[in-house]
């Protein structure tokens, strides 16, 4: 049997007018997830207790068969977030936001090399190139690129981490329909493509059903209950119905 | 390698670099006379003097502290309020006065603002005596040309769509002005009075050092007899007061007042703003001032005094005012970047507290204690009293704002020094150098305390030529000296403006 990957546990996690209710939930390497569920279904609050920036009232959640509290460093930097609302550190130019991504494998001196713009962007460009970015937005400020650019300067920054999970919530967004294909490729289909490494086992949210070709399997999930989790190819209308 | 690129962030960093030459001046001058003293200083802080009489002293010293620091306060925000308003561009739109009459009412604020109390005090002892109302006077002066700066740039981020529709209702031009400046002066009022009755406390204490009265003279002479017990009774009072004051006003609040209480303290003020201009009046036409035997000479150009040892001294001014300026920007982000931990920012708290509290000309003579007088040793005086602002306010804007950012960043793994850096510094860094380029301001006009105490700079001649009545030399120094605080204004604003 092959041990899960990352782990939930009859996990409950309650804040002022949010509740996950007992949640279990295993991941396997390999697998490319897609978390189905309507804005405020619990999506958000799911994937910080996943990557361990909440911490659930019961229950336990595991990485590698380690309690996620008490992962060290370098094996926190193996689980990669693309957040919702980014995460990207204004006054930085794009290429210093994607070499952050790299700040949990590096000393401080990297990180201090990289506020100073002295550090190497060979591998950070590699990455922005695979995500579409242009050379001329490279060494931009944050604040002075699109919408869309930025949601690829946050999903370069998670890929260059080199993790071996990779969790985004709705990383879509803000992408045109082309894009949306180039990245979704990206993180489920091609791996080493420009021999760049990307996360073998993904949960992506969504709450686009026009998005689901490529996942192998599907999680529904409704006022923070998950109500449905199954192979891809067993999801029915009436389970989307359930959700939506 | 990239090339360096100065964004705000590094550049909040690079100025640590002036600790290169400070560090081998101070290394040079280094001695172990006093160091017996200092740490009999140091303990004293932890053993200070209680008795009746001492207790009987303070009670009075800090009752006079107040009343000037209150009574410059209020006056300083009021006049404030009126010289922001009358040096904003909105006034004179809604009025239709002409715009030349701003300029000049700027230029006399910049002049009167780049001189700072202690030397207003100087000059007014000098020519009146030492009176209780040249503390106040003296605070007032400088005080009331910085709040009205700051009153008036806040008045001027009105958006002047809002003015057009105002104006078109064509109401009366007195009811549009207060309807449009009502909310940024209450708005500055609440974020900005509060910080200014803090700085009208120390200024008390610090112009107390040359003998107007209050606490701070009771700490020189604590500290001319050693007598370092007592001194700290009288710190630690002063730092009752501070705290003391900060509370009660804090408890005001002006969001949740009756409209009774609100006109009755408008009423209040008016009242409080005629008398005090009353005063202004009275104390410079009618008071007898000691003869001003040389103030024909004073529009004499003296040219022999503008000589080499002069330039000397101007310029070892601007270099004191760079750097202080290095100290005061670089200290505060690298001590919270090493210390950064729970126990570390409470020992800077505490440090950067007992920077604020102890006044610079006293700072200055403890370091004379292991220390030969240089510019360095004044440099790191005046760096680390603002420091101690600085820290204090990037403390606070750090852990107040929005840590998504550092979320992400521990998320990924990476380091807590990493992620401080990273997820809360950088979004900062911006408005931090905005606020040391204005402290930089203060930080030139400061230099004149250190130099009247006996170290480097101008203050020092100034200190000369006030004690041997040469009004002409007086006047070259002022000008000199407001002409590097004008142009560090200048260059600050530039500064500023770039990075807001």
């Amino acid at each position: 049997m092959i041990n899960p990957l990352l782990e939930l546990k009859e996990v409950s996690y309650k804040n002022n007018n949010f509740t996950l209710n007992k949640v279990s939930l295993s991941i396997k390497s390999g697998e490319k997830i897609a978390l189905l569920g309507k804005s405020g279904a619990g999506k958000s609050t799911l994937i910080s207790i996943l990557n361990g920036t909440l911490r659930p009232n019961k229950g336990r959640v595991k990485f590698f068969n380690t309690e996620i509290d008490k992962l060290n460093l370098y094996q926190k930097s193996k689980i990669s977030t693309i957040w919702q609302d980014l995460r990207l550190i204004e006054n930085l130019s794009a290429e210093q936001n994607v070499n952050c991504g790299l700040l949990g494998k590096q000393s401080f001196l990297f990180a201090f090399k990289n506020l100073l713009n002295i550090s190497s962007f060979n591998k950070a460009h590699q990455y922005m190139q695979v995500c579409n970015l242009k050379k001329s937005i490279f060494s931009k400020n944050i604040r002075k690129i699109s919408g869309g650019q930025k949601q690829r300067v946050a999903i370069a920054r998670s890929l260059i981490q080199d993790s071996e999970i990779l969790l985004a919530d709705e990383p879509f967004n803000n992408l045109d329909p082309k894009l949306t294909s180039n990245i979704k490729d990206l993180l489920l289909i091609n791996k080493n493509k420009n021999k760049i490494k990307v996360p073998n086992t993904t949960l992506i949210s969504l709450h686009r059903l026009d998005l689901l070709d490529g996942f192998n399997r599907i999680i529904g999930i409704k006022n923070g209950e998950i109500l449905f989790d199954l192979e891809k190819t067993k999801l029915k209308k009436f389970h989307l119905n359930k959700i939506f | 390698m990239n090339k360096l690129k100065l964004n705000s962030s590094s550049i909040t960093f690079l100025p640590i670099l002036v600790c290169i030459p400070l560090v081998y001046e101070l290394f040079i001058n280094f001695h172990i006379g006093g160091i017996e003293l200092f740490k009999e200083f140091i303990i004293s802080a932890l053993n200070p003097k209680i008795n009746n009489e001492i207790i009987f002293i303070l009670l009075k010293r800090l009752n006079e502290t107040i009343l000037i620091a209150f009574s410059s306060w209020l006056i300083s925000m009021i006049f404030g309020v009126i010289f922001g308003i009358l040096s904003s561009e909105i006034f004179y739109k809604i009025l239709n006065l002409p715009i030349f009459l701003k300029r000049f009412l700027n230029l006399f604020l910049t002049f009167i603002r780049s001189i700072h109390e202690i030397i207003w005090g100087l000059i007014l002892m000098q020519i009146y005596g030492i009176d209780f109302s040249i503390g106040i006077i003296a605070i007032c002066i400088p005080y009331i040309a910085i709040n009205a700066k700051v009153f008036s740039e806040q008045i001027e981020n009105i958006n002047l769509k809002t003015v057009e529709s105002i104006k078109q209702i064509n109401g009366n031009k007195y009811s549009t002005l207060i309807t449009l400046v009502w909310a940024p002066v209450i708005e500055t009022f609440k974020n900005f009075g509060l910080y200014r009755l803090e700085c009208a406390i120390r200024s008390t204490a610090v112009l107390g050092l040359f003998g107007v009265g209050g606490i701070g003279t009771s700490i020189f002479l604590s500290f001319q007899t050693l007598n370092f017990r007592e001194l700290w009774t009288y710190l630690w009072g002063l730092t009752f007061i501070i705290i003391i004051s900060k509370e009660l006003l804090n408890k005001f609040n002006f969001s949740n007042s009756s409209k009774k209480l609100l006109t009755s303290l408008v009423i209040a003020l008016f009242c409080i703003s005629l008398f005090s201009l009353s005063f202004f009046v009275y104390f410079i036409f009618y008071k007898n001032a000691i003869p001003f035997n040389s103030i024909n000479n004073l529009l004499i150009s003296n040219l022999n005094f503008i000589s080499y040892d002069f330039l000397k001294l101007l310029l070892e001014t601007i270099v004191l005012c760079l750097l202080s300026t290095g100290i005061a920007i670089s200290f505060p982000p690298i001590l919270i970047l090493i210390l950064n931990n729970k126990i570390g920012i409470t020992i800077i708290r505490i440090i950067s507290f007992l920077f604020r509290l102890i006044p610079p000309p006293l700072l200055i003579l403890l370091l004379l204690m292991f220390n030969d007088p240089s510019i360095s040793l004044a440099a790191i005086t005046l760096g680390f009293h603002n420091a101690a602002i600085t820290s204090k306010l990037l403390l606070a804007n750090l852990y107040n704002q929005n840590n998504n950012e550092y979320i992400a960043m521990k998320s990924l793994g990476v380091a807590k020094r990493s992620s401080w850096l990273f997820g809360l510094f950088v979004k900062q860094a911006n408005s931090y150098l905005a606020y040391c380029a204005y402290r930089s301001d203060i930080i030139i006009r400061e230099t004149a305390i250190l130099g009247v105490i006996g170290s480097v700079g101008l203050g020092w001649q100034l200190q000369e030529s006030l004690s041997s009545f040469a009004w002409e030399e007086v006047l070259i120094i002022l000008i000199a000296y407001s002409s590097i605080a004008i142009v560090g204004e200048l260059i600050n604003g530039k500064i500023k403006s770039n990075l807001t």
